[in-house]
């Protein structure tokens, strides 16, 4: 028998169609469909300016804006040519790591809600709330932030945010003990997630899986450490991997980021106490430094010194690993934008990790994949 | 048997009303309307009218006090704005509900998707009818109440069946077959712990097995039945951990996916007023019902209505009990709660036959005290 | 590893199919390729090379030419190798990358819907963001937005 699970289904977590072959409560097959929540943000990025991508960015991972922001500017700054101040760099690195707590916690209260337990659910949302506060004071936004710019940042942090950013991080570092309590200490926990949605370490590099599913795997690969970008070579942090390649690895690989990531984030605060400076690289191109202003008659724009180039850059998101490719011939516009994003290779390979197990372990295997449908049809 | 009971109350009103009509008919319709049957007949419908009020007015209480509980375990408020601290909220919520649009999908069975939570909602409330609240509150001494309240407790299953068949869903279907498996599942052992109850009682009456516990309530001799009894009232309410059958994260609302407006609320109403009944049997059976302890000064029971006092006290405890567990723990797979029915609660619940057997012959127990004799 | 490098390994394996390496920031090197050689450039570059883990398929419009490009990853060399081959705009095919590279599988669909790039022998190349009915090739430069189109989308009955 098939079953639609989805596009309208609680498990979903956005609008996507997991179609699930079942022999009694046996998944024999399934089938993912995806592109319910397609916008064409690659074709609408060639009608922009590289400053305005920034808003679709936002958009493109409504749960983790901040990192894919981070993951465009590097491909588009590498494309025209930008260096960011040092200070800019340190300021990504802590509004990524706010953003992977916010976007772990996503997860967490998702995932906890698909296991049925209620009350973490709120617990994660509600903590989850102090890191939006803290994005809205440095951004002015909760979710589609746009504050990455080509060279730098928009703004500088406001006064006062280091030590509210300090008193959330202390209050959050007790919580995730709790967490642990409600889930780690549970046996029928246990029991709905123990060796659950195994995918080994080499499916999962067949398959191109990345992220937590990959480290859950026991494979010791961060990109932040692998290959580090903006500030992360200069904070110090271990990669949280786990044995077990199941639900309950995968919990412990997110929950352990999610302390290290409170870690960096005490790091990059005390860094940028000691260094003020500027956020935003000198001499921009006018025609970039203005997102809005009135595009010219191509034939006076085609007069200008435009820089040709390809940007290509790969950063850890929360979800796993992201990469963006930019393609700029000479324009105010991006020839082409190419995404990969993460979900979309962890959700290519269920038919690798979800066949064999029961109906009812759909909701916690598919939670600890941590599907972000917007990253995924983009 | 002291006082105004709830019978005699609506007797008197039924003779009164009675009487008032027939003094302005003419005679042979008064001599009629004033013979005893027609009297009792009314008495008993007011009587049904006001068990019904009373217990739909609890059953929505009972809801009110889980949101407003489970708000608390959540670092929340729960409902606020409609009355006094959202006292009307579910009021509100049920009048919604009242005014949808009760709609069929097309290719669903008439007689079965209408019939089901009828008939759910319906079985559901008959059983208030059966189960004693207080001294003189319940419609009378039947000497096989347990039985037919545990009876009419267990039709529940087909319903669901009914009603998740008919509704032509995939989930509904699958929800209702886990219903059905898992309730029956737990009917064995709480039927085996119920006989433990019986054998120290030694009466299927819920009156005389409330009576009995007037020294000394059962579940201090009785705890491996309560454990097992509590257990599986929890998986025939099908509440967390126990609520696969309308498990929303696979099955989106499992066998009531498809119904919406007034019959949803059935079926909504209808599992609360399953929770309700499953706290007031495990108060009945193991809480001693309406009486308390001897230690407990006469201030506190001997005002008018104190039984019914004590008694809901008691219940809304046990349903607390019941939201604690809902709040603290995930849900498990259906294998997983069936292996758990069939391998670890029927030998429990045989062990709790054992453990009667031993504490009815033995009479007197350490730190319990002594039980009476047989049929006391 | 350093484009010299790569075309040092990967020369005797292609031949005349490698058309050239060149240096690109954030990789190893752009590894331009003549579509012929593609599944031995995939096996070399997986197993020779080390590049295991294939981070991503994609193509652009070049509206004369289209191109294809590999992204991988290598845990030993902790780097990525771009590799990139040219198609015809009115012959856009290439073999699938699927036999090396199962993680290929969704990228090349992807890419076969939206640029319009067939890649022969993969299993199942199906419509995977638009609706199988989708006659248009969404991110080829001659799909302009903002001009209305029709489109009639049947359900499926399962």
């Amino acid at each position: 028998m098939w079953i639609n699970m989805g596009p309208q289904h609680p498990m979903t977590h956005g609008l996507w169609n997991l179609r699930v072959r079942i022999e009694g409560e046996i998944i024999e097959e399934v089938d993912p469909e995806m592109g319910y929540l397609h916008r064409g943000i690659e074709k609408i990025s060639e009608d922009r300016h590289y400053n305005e991508v920034i808003t679709l960015m936002d958009r493109t991972c409504y749960v983790a804006g901040m990192s894919w922001e981070h993951l465009y500017i590097i491909a588009a700054e590498q494309a025209l040519h930008l260096e960011p101040p040092e200070r800019a760099q340190f300021i990504r690195t802590l509004a990524d790591e706010l953003q992977r707590i916010a976007s772990h916690l996503m997860w967490y209260a998702a995932f906890v809600q698909d296991l049925g337990l209620m009350t973490p659910f709120l617990y994660g949302m509600r903590d989850r709330d102090l890191i939006l506060d803290l994005f809205q004071s440095f951004t002015g936004a909760r979710m589609t932030y746009e504050y990455n710019r080509a060279g730098g940042v928009r703004n500088d942090l406001p006064n006062g945010f280091t030590d509210r950013a300090r008193k959330v991080m202390d209050w959050l570092d007790a919580r995730f003990v709790e967490y642990d309590q409600l889930c780690l200490d549970s046996d029928i926990f246990h029991r709905r997630c123990d060796g659950l949605g195994v995918l080994s370490a080499r499916d999962c590099i067949d398959w191109g899986v990345t992220g937590p599913m990959l480290r859950s795997a026991g494979i010791k690969r961060d990109l932040r450490k692998d290959r580090p970008y903006a500030a992360y070579d200069r904070v110090e942090f271990d990669v949280a991997v786990a044995d077990g390649a199941d639900v309950t690895a995968r919990y412990l690989v997110r929950m352990e980021e999610m302390r290290q990531a409170v870690r960096i984030v005490r790091q990059t605060l005390d860094w940028l106490d000691k260094h003020p400076g500027p956020v935003l690289a000198e001499r921009l191109p006018r025609w970039l430094g203005a997102p809005y202003a009135p595009v010219g008659r191509e034939g006076y724009l085609l007069k200008r010194n435009y820089p040709t180039g390809r940007g290509f850059s790969s950063v850890e998101e929360p979800h796993g690993e992201a990469q963006a490719y930019v393609v700029n011939t000479g324009g105010e516009h991006p020839y082409r934008v190419k995404f990969r994003s993460p979900v979309f290779v962890n959700i290519a390979a269920a038919q690798k990790y979800l066949p064999g197990y029961r109906v009812a372990d759909i909701p916690p295997i598919m939670g600890s994949v941590d599907v972000c449908v917007g990253e995924v049809d983009r | 048997m002291s006082g105004a009971t709830l019978y005699s109350v609506s007797a008197a009103l039924s003779a009164l009303l009675l009487g008032a009509v027939a003094s302005i008919l003419p005679a042979p319709v008064n001599a009629w309307l004033t013979s005893p049957d027609v009297v009792t007949g009314l008495a008993v419908l007011i009587f049904s009218a006001i068990l019904l009020a009373a217990s739909m007015i609890n059953t929505i209480m009972l809801i009110w006090f889980e949101r407003k509980m489970l708000g608390r375990f959540m670092d929340r408020r729960g409902a606020m704005h409609v009355g006094y601290a959202g006292l009307l909220q579910n009021f509100a919520d049920g009048l919604k509900l009242f005014r949808k649009n009760t709609f069929r999908p097309r290719e669903a069975d008439s007689l079965g998707f209408y019939a089901g939570p009828t008939a759910y909602m319906v079985t559901s409330m008959i059983l208030f009818g059966v189960l004693p609240i207080s001294t003189g509150w319940s419609s009378g001494a039947l000497p096989l109440s347990l039985l037919l309240a545990l009876a009419i407790f267990s039709f529940a299953p087909l319903f669901i069946f009914v009603s998740a068949w008919s509704s032509n869903n995939k989930y509904s279907l699958i929800g209702g077959m886990r219903s059905a498996a898992q309730m029956i599942a737990y009917e064995v052992p709480i039927l085996l712990a119920v006989v433990a109850v019986v054998i120290v009682a030694g009466s299927f009456d819920l009156n005389v097995i409330v009576n009995e516990q007037q020294n000394y309530w059962f579940w201090a001799p009785l705890i491996v039945a309560l454990i097992v009894f509590v257990a599986g009232m929890l998986a025939e309410m099908e509440r967390i951990p126990f609520d696969l059958p309308e498990a929303e994260a696979e099955l989106v609302e499992g066998w009531n996916t498809e119904y919406g407006g007034m019959l949803f609320a059935f079926f909504m109403l209808a599992d609360y007023v399953r929770a309700l009944i499953g706290s007031i049997l495990v108060v009945l059976l193991f809480l001693g019902g309406w009486t308390m302890p001897s230690w407990v000064p006469s201030v506190a029971t001997s005002f008018p209505l104190a039984g019914i006092f004590w008694f809901m006290i008691k219940t809304y405890l046990v349903f607390g009990l019941f939201i604690w567990i809902r709040a603290s723990l995930p849900r498990v797979r259906t294998d997983q709660l069936l292996r758990v029915g069939w391998n670890r609660m029927i030998p429990l619940a045989l062990l709790s036959i054992v453990l009667a057997a031993v504490v009815v012959t033995v009479r007197c127990l350490p730190l319990v005290g002594c039980v009476p004799p047989l049929g006391g | 590893m350093r484009p010299e490098l790569l075309r040092e390994r990967l020369g005797p394996l292609l031949g005349p199919r490698l058309l050239a390496v060149e240096p690109f920031d954030g990789t190893a090197g752009r590894v331009r390729f003549a579509r012929e050689g593609a599944l031995d450039l995939f096996r070399a570059v997986r197993d020779d090379l080390g590049y295991r883990h294939l981070a991503m398929v994609g193509a652009v419009d070049w509206v004369d030419h289209r191109e294809v490009f590999y992204v991988a990853w290598s845990d030993q060399e902790r780097d990525y190798v771009f590799l990139s081959t040219d198609l015809p705009a009115n012959d856009a095919h290439v073999e699938s990358a699927t036999p090396v590279w199962p993680a290929a599988n969704w990228h090349e669909r992807e890419a076969f819907e939206m640029v319009d790039v067939r890649f022969d022998h993969h299993p199942d190349l199906r419509h995977l963001l638009t609706p199988e009915e989708y006659a248009f090739h969404p991110l080829l430069r001659s799909f302009k937005l903002h001009e209305p189109e029709e489109l009639e989308v049947k359900t499926r009955n399962v």
